[in-house]
């Protein structure tokens, strides 16, 4: 794996798969390079310098809607839109859409368990209190 | 820019509407869970998170610009918030981790990325007009490769610039050769500029572009 200035920015959004994650992380611990690199690059978004990648990532701007992902499932896109999204959940590991994917798979949902489920029902109705108040 | 149903979602909730409040987290909440259970495997710490996303949107939802993607913003929030907590396990840091992931200092609208003290936060409305104008280009690029159905300089852009891979490593990912791979970096950036020049921009504030060819 070539760990380019382009890597180490995907590597800071979190966007690599764990392995590629641990290798890059471990590269950056055994090179002084690396780190300065990495280091520059963190300081250079302090200073508000634009990344193509990180734009992209932050606005998931080549994922396929929830909708699409839902088709996706049921195999119902055309064949070359379903090797572009099966390429952008398992070649570009695409967190957000693997989650959604998850999530529409999911048959139980994430509040299975009854402590899950109470915990959940105490949050909607503590958040309600925080909400702006009606005009 | 998000649709209209989900504009109006969020103009309820800034009305202090207790049904769309609760319409959103149910929407929202089962894709953010999923989303920090591939990083933290404890469920009970990854629902305090999720409902801690809620919360920071919640706070901001004043400053909150409707157009905006609400999954993209509750992503930004979950996952500075992930990391924070993945960072305060471990001890031995290899980045500076400046930036509290609190929604409370979010600006209007704009969830940042995984860490450091970018752009959003400098409140510099100048660098907002230039993501905003990155962020079209952007959309712009990926909506032309889509429309000619160009799939394989789709993925080639998205490994370059999104994954961060090598030319070569994109080509044998692709199984193409390493010079068509340069060639859709080159045509990328070509794009991007000339979309950024009609929108009055000099690309010399993108300092990517100079250093895109270099790998």
């Amino acid at each position: 794996m070539t760990i380019t200035k382009a890597t180490l920015d995907a590597f800071i959004d979190d966007h690599l798969n764990e392995q590629d994650s641990i290798r890059v992380e471990k590269a950056v611990r055994e090179s002084p390079e690396l780190h300065t690199l990495l280091k520059s690059i963190v300081a250079s978004r302090d200073i508000g310098d634009h990344s193509i990648g990180a734009i992209w990532r932050r606005e998931h701007l080549s994922c396929p809607t929830r909708e699409e992902l839902s088709s996706y499932k049921e195999e119902a896109l055309d064949t070359q839109r379903i090797d572009y999204i099966k390429f952008h959940l398992e070649i570009v590991g695409c967190n957000a859409c693997q989650a959604n994917l998850l999530d529409l798979n999911s048959a139980k949902g994430p509040k299975a368990n009854p402590a899950a489920r109470e915990k959940h029902r105490q949050f909607l109705e503590n958040s309600k209190l925080l909400l702006p108040k009606k005009q | 820019m998000a649709s209209t149903e989900e504009q109006l979602l969020v103009k309820k909730i800034q009305d202090g509407d207790e049904q769309a409040w609760s319409t959103l987290i149910l929407r929202f909440e089962g894709r953010l869970t999923n989303y920090a259970l591939r990083k933290i495997k404890d469920h009970s710490s990854c629902q305090d998170l999720v409902q801690e996303t809620f919360l920071g949107f919640l706070s901001n939802i004043g400053n909150f610009d409707p157009s905006r993607y609400i999954q993209s913003y509750l992503f930004g929030i979950l996952g500075n918030k992930i990391n924070d907590l993945l960072r305060s396990r471990d001890k031995s840091k290899i980045i500076d981790h400046a930036v509290d992931s609190s929604g409370n200092q979010l600006d209007a609208g704009h969830a940042d990325s995984a860490m450091g003290a970018s752009t959003w936060y400098r409140g510099d409305e100048k660098k907002k007009l230039e993501n905003d104008a990155l962020i079209k280009c952007l959309n712009l690029l990926i909506e032309h490769l889509l429309q000619k159905k160009d799939y394989l300089k789709l993925k080639s852009i998205e490994l370059l610039f999104v994954k961060g891979v090598s030319n070569l490593e994109a080509a044998n990912i692709l199984g193409i050769d390493n010079r068509t791979v340069a060639s859709h970096r080159h045509y990328a950036n070509n794009f991007i500029i000339e979309h950024l020049k009609k929108l009055h921009l000099s690309p010399d504030v993108f300092p990517q572009f100079s250093q895109q060819d270099q790998d």
